[in-house]
């Protein structure tokens, strides 16, 4: 149901880029920001997934919902709002897919940022 | 000053993002990953962060822990805090509203909403401090003027001291002519005795003096002008009017020579001799506020004045002399030795006088109202 969200939102990102009077180089600067600690965020959802810690998914996944929907990764953000909820009602059975799917989104993310030229 | 803000959020692209948001309307931004690194930026920015911006799912120390804790810190109080809040918290920010958050932020982030925002609490927050700092100065202002108060009734006789505190003192201190009556009293041997006795009898022997005339002052209504060593100036019928101010005068005269009757004989056995002397005189007078800038007396100027300084220079020990007017005033309330007509520096004509021997029994003095 997530495939029908863009992994990358154009209108998100053009109004972006416009709150900043198209600023590039901050937008570039904001991006690594988000690169680096999405990274973090994938990998810690994993290890909470791996071991069925459904409360430890919560802070991670609210987190990354949240900056990527600040970049218009709005499919990443999507699901990791449904991990965050997973997490919150202690639901650990379907976290380790969650996360899997989260971590192919991820992958998809960075592809369609460094196209945009988001990234290096 | 540019205006600071404190940004409180774990996602770096989040705090990078509303710092720059921030930076274009013209405010610093300090940042913090968590509500414990908040509260310690708070601390080190001594009161120079104008408002937070604050996120409630955070690591160690979470939103509401942080909201609460400076909602406790009597010195952050009045800070505003706004909380940044997904579209899908809106119960969490209701929570924090109750808490004391002064308003909310939605994510993601519109540059105009989060302008408008932020300097509207700025604003609040300038409002606040300033009428905090406000209700301090005025109770410091209100605590010095009760201290100055307190101060002053230690200075003045209790009725002008209560005087200045009211509207109708003010005329009253700009002086004003009535019937008054002024009582000197000094002692006779004072000098000698000053001479012989060690410093500390002298001051003993006053403060003993002082605060026994003192006492009686008060109970009769006088109101006390000055004290000089062993001399003192009081007045009666002014500023609160006393219908009996010569009874007044002469009652208080004749309990101040019997009151230091008990002192004078625990001298005498020392072999000092004191006695008290006093005079008293009626007359129509100038009162109020006598002096220069810094230093002013209540005090009464007339002849009387001076009449009673010399009839109170002219008494021997324990004898309370009155002019005409004031023995014309208490003549059926006491029983008087004629003096006879004393010759007084200053006055072309000498003034008839009698010495109050006693007070007569008060049914008698009852009768003469």
């Amino acid at each position: 149901m997530t495939d029908q969200i863009p992994v990358l939102d154009r209108a998100v990102l053009a109004e972006l880029r416009e709150s900043v009077g198209g600023d590039e180089e901050f937008i570039v600067d904001l991006a690594a920001t988000y690169v680096a600690e999405g990274g973090d965020h994938i990998a810690q959802m994993q290890v909470a997934a791996s071991a069925g810690d459904a409360a430890a998914i919560v802070r991670p996944a609210h987190t990354l919902k949240s900056s990527s929907a600040a970049l218009g990764a709005m499919r990443l953000s999507e699901i990791a709002r449904g991990i965050e909820m997973a997490g919150r009602a202690g639901d650990s059975a379907g976290l380790v897919q969650l996360v899997a799917d989260a971590r192919a989104t991820w992958d998809e993310t960075l592809r369609d940022m460094a196209t945009e030229g988001l990234t290096q | 000053m540019t205006d600071v803000a404190l940004i409180v959020d774990d996602s770096a692209v989040n705090r990078q993002l509303l710092a720059r948001h921030l930076a274009s309307i013209g405010i610093d931004a300090r940042e913090a990953g968590d509500g414990k690194a908040a509260l310690a930026a708070l601390g080190e920015a001594d009161g120079q962060i104008g408002v937070v911006l604050l996120d409630v799912v955070m690591p160690e120390m979470d939103g509401y822990e942080t909201l609460a804790a400076i909602k406790a810190d009597e010195s952050l109080r009045n800070l505003p805090v706004i909380m940044i809040s997904g579209v899908d918290e809106l119960d969490s920010v209701v929570r924090c509203i109750r808490l004391g958050a002064t308003d909310y932020l939605p994510k993601p982030f519109n540059p105009t909403i989060l302008a408008a925002r932020v300097r509207a609490s700025l604003a609040e927050k300038r409002m606040r401090d300033l009428e905090a700092e406000h209700a301090a100065r005025q109770a410091e202002l209100l605590e010095t003027i009760e201290r100055q108060k307190e101060e002053l009734s230690r200075f003045l006789s209790p009725q002008v001291a209560a005087l200045v505190a009211t509207p109708e003192g003010q005329a009253l201190l700009a002086g004003h002519r009535r019937e008054a009556t002024a009582v000197f009293c000094d002692l006779r041997g004072f000098t000698a005795f000053s001479d012989q006795a060690e410093p500390e009898e002298v001051l003993g022997l006053l403060r003993e003096y002082h605060a026994a005339m003192g006492a009686l002052i008060i109970e009769h209504g006088g109101t006390l002008e000055h004290f000089a060593g062993d001399g003192m100036m009081v007045f009666f019928n002014d500023p609160v009017p006393q219908p009996d101010h010569v009874e007044r005068a002469v009652r208080m005269a004749v309990a101040m020579r019997e009151m230091f009757g008990g002192m004078a004989a625990k001298w005498a056995r020392l072999g000092f001799e004191l006695g008290l002397g006093v005079g008293i005189a009626t007359g129509y007078a100038t009162l109020g506020r006598i002096g220069f800038e810094g230093r002013y007396d209540y005090g009464m100027v007339g002849t009387a004045v001076i009449i009673a300084s010399r009839l109170s220079s002219a008494a021997e020990a324990n004898q309370i002399l009155l002019n005409p007017r004031a023995h014309a005033a208490v003549d059926q309330l006491v029983e008087v030795v004629e003096v006879g007509d004393l010759t007084l520096k200053g006055f072309a004509r000498p003034v008839p006088t009698v010495n109050v021997v006693a007070l007569r029994e008060l049914a008698a003095a009852a009768t003469t109202a």
